[in-house]
């Protein structure tokens, strides 16, 4: 059968970004694809380079409407460690309690974006109505929904009150009754294991040579979370459960998604009962004496990286973000490789793209 | 898990499987890092996979340093269980690299990054296209210092 492209995007019909794809048909039959992006890149690396530290931390968070918060955790964490100061513990708390909820709130997005395009809507409607709870929690406690402007050099903005503290506790608790009804969806519902088991398995081989990172990684059996193998203060005290799955398919991706939920969830309440009194946030200098240094942090997606170089000026002579999307995208067109061409959007879904990270 | 790496070993095996002489790199806080020369780049990425079980590349980032304004410098950023990062020195008239991605594909788009915004030249592949300026940018790498440039 003759070979046909199709051109799909850059405004595109699954995703909220743009991505322009090429897919390659032969009759119902994907031989596979190529990928440009690009369209969302605003230069984010350099323009670190002509603004302040203290301006930067803004600047970083719009890299992501999903994930801002590692992204400002995790470069706030370079410049504290060129600074040499530490967070106080409290602020170290409130940091890695707005991560794992921000991972609630991605994961359970990336559940209804997946349940609408195989078709159940009512899966859709409750993960983004349970989603609305995550969001409250850090509205209630930031100000903002997606850009929270929780960090700062030093520590965090904010500190929790006693009606907050209550307000999050009752939350999370909603919240895990109505992740668990999700998860029986997931895990029983006929029509959607039909549409995702099987579908575009990858190897852990596969995985390791494409260097992919997070969820998808780990439904291919790659036991690797930063959380637990490179981590930063609190989680080197905390006790994070990783989740695999052996399948690597379509399925394990939405399982280990809603698993990791539950999870982070856990994660909170242990934040928010073992959370230390104190200040949150020491006073920083404006200047970062010279040197360099990278920072990791497991991110919804995956582990993000920041190297920072600085010259002993205000402003960072090089900044270098590589967001987890952009590992995870490599192995896109491999995985559109023998698939129907009624997968498409279950494989692409599978990923949890996130093309504002990518592109930066 | 992912097993850890003691650097000490790691030069000695570097040294008597490739022959090549790695320089010792204490600029990063905290991480390890060699300065490799950039011919033996493969083969000391090759006996990181094979001898030591470090497969996972986090990605290159390629810079200009004021010290140095005749060099791209590139730093590969390697991880297992801890960091470590390779640096390459390219002359920044002609910065050229062998391509990894036969060995790592992973490593196609943070090549491409680096051609597109230094203008590193990855020998061993067939091109590097675009992947996230626009079509018709035609201004040349915007990452590279020019003299009249502020910066």
């Amino acid at each position: 059968m003759d070979k046909i492209s199709i051109p799909i995007g850059p405004h595109h019909p699954l995703l909220k970004e743009p991505l322009s794809m090429r897919i390659d048909i032969a009759g119902e039959r994907v031989l596979g694809g190529t990928l440009r992006l690009g369209y969302v890149h605003r230069g984010i690396e350099k323009m670190a380079t002509q603004r302040t530290y203290v301006q930067d931390v803004h600047l970083i968070e719009r890299i992501c409407g999903i994930c801002s918060h590692v992204h400002t955790t995790t470069f706030c964490l370079a410049v504290e460690k060129l600074l040499g100061i530490e967070v106080p513990p409290r602020g170290q708390y409130i940091r890695a309690m707005m991560c794992e909820l921000e991972r609630v709130h991605s994961h359970l997005l990336w559940l209804g974006i997946l349940a609408k395009h195989v078709g159940l809507e009512t899966v859709f409607m409750h993960a983004w109505h349970d989603r609305e709870l995550a969001l409250d929690i850090m509205e209630g406690v930031s100000g903002g929904r997606v850009s929270h402007a929780a960090n700062q050099i030093g520590g965090v903005r904010f500190d929790l009150s006693p009606e907050q503290v209550a307000m999050i506790k009752e939350n999370v608790e909603k919240l895990k009754a109505q992740v668990s009804g999700v998860l029986d969806v997931i895990e029983n519902e006929p029509a959607l294991r039909a549409r995702t088991q099987g579908v575009a398995p990858v190897s852990a081989d596969l995985i390791r040579d494409y260097c992919v990172v997070g969820p998808v990684a780990r439904a291919s059996g790659i036991d690797v979370d930063l959380r637990r193998d490179d981590p930063w203060p609190p989680y080197d005290q905390l006790d994070v459960n990783v989740i695999t799955r052996p399948e690597g398919d379509a399925w394990a991706r939405t399982l280990i998604r809603a698993l990791e939920t539950r999870e982070s969830l856990r994660l909170c309440e242990i934040l928010l009962s073992q959370m230390p009194v104190g200040p949150v946030t020491v006073r920083a200098p404006r200047k970062v004496p010279e040197g360099e240094v990278v920072t990791r942090s497991e991110a919804p997606r995956g582990e993000v990286l920041y190297y920072l170089r600085s010259d002993g000026s205000d402003k960072p002579a090089r900044l270098k973000v590589r967001t987890p999307t952009l590992a995870v995208l490599s192995l896109l067109p491999e995985q559109l490789s023998k698939i129907h061409v009624a997968d498409i959007p279950v494989v692409l879904a599978g990923i949890d793209l996130c093309i504002a990270c990518a592109d930066r | 898990m992912v097993k850890q790496i003691d650097l000490i070993t790691l030069l000695e095996r570097i040294e008597a499987e490739t022959g090549c002489q790695c320089e010792v790199y204490q600029g990063i806080t905290d991480e390890d890092a060699l300065y490799i020369p950039v011919e033996d780049l493969g083969a000391v990425i090759g006996m990181l996979r094979e001898d030591f079980g470090c497969y996972h590349l986090s990605g290159i980032t390629a810079q200009q340093r004021e010290s140095q304004p005749g060099e791209i410098e590139l730093i590969y950023h390697f991880w297992h269980g801890k960091g470590l990062s390779l640096l390459l020195r390219l002359p920044a008239d002609d910065p050229r690299v062998a391509s990894l991605i036969a060995t790592i594909p992973g490593a196609d788009f943070y090549e491409r990054e680096a051609a597109e915004m230094y203008g590193v030249t990855f020998t061993g592949r067939e091109e590097t296209p675009r992947l996230l300026l626009p079509d018709d940018w035609d201004q040349g790498p915007p990452f590279i210092r020019r003299e009249e440039s502020d910066g």
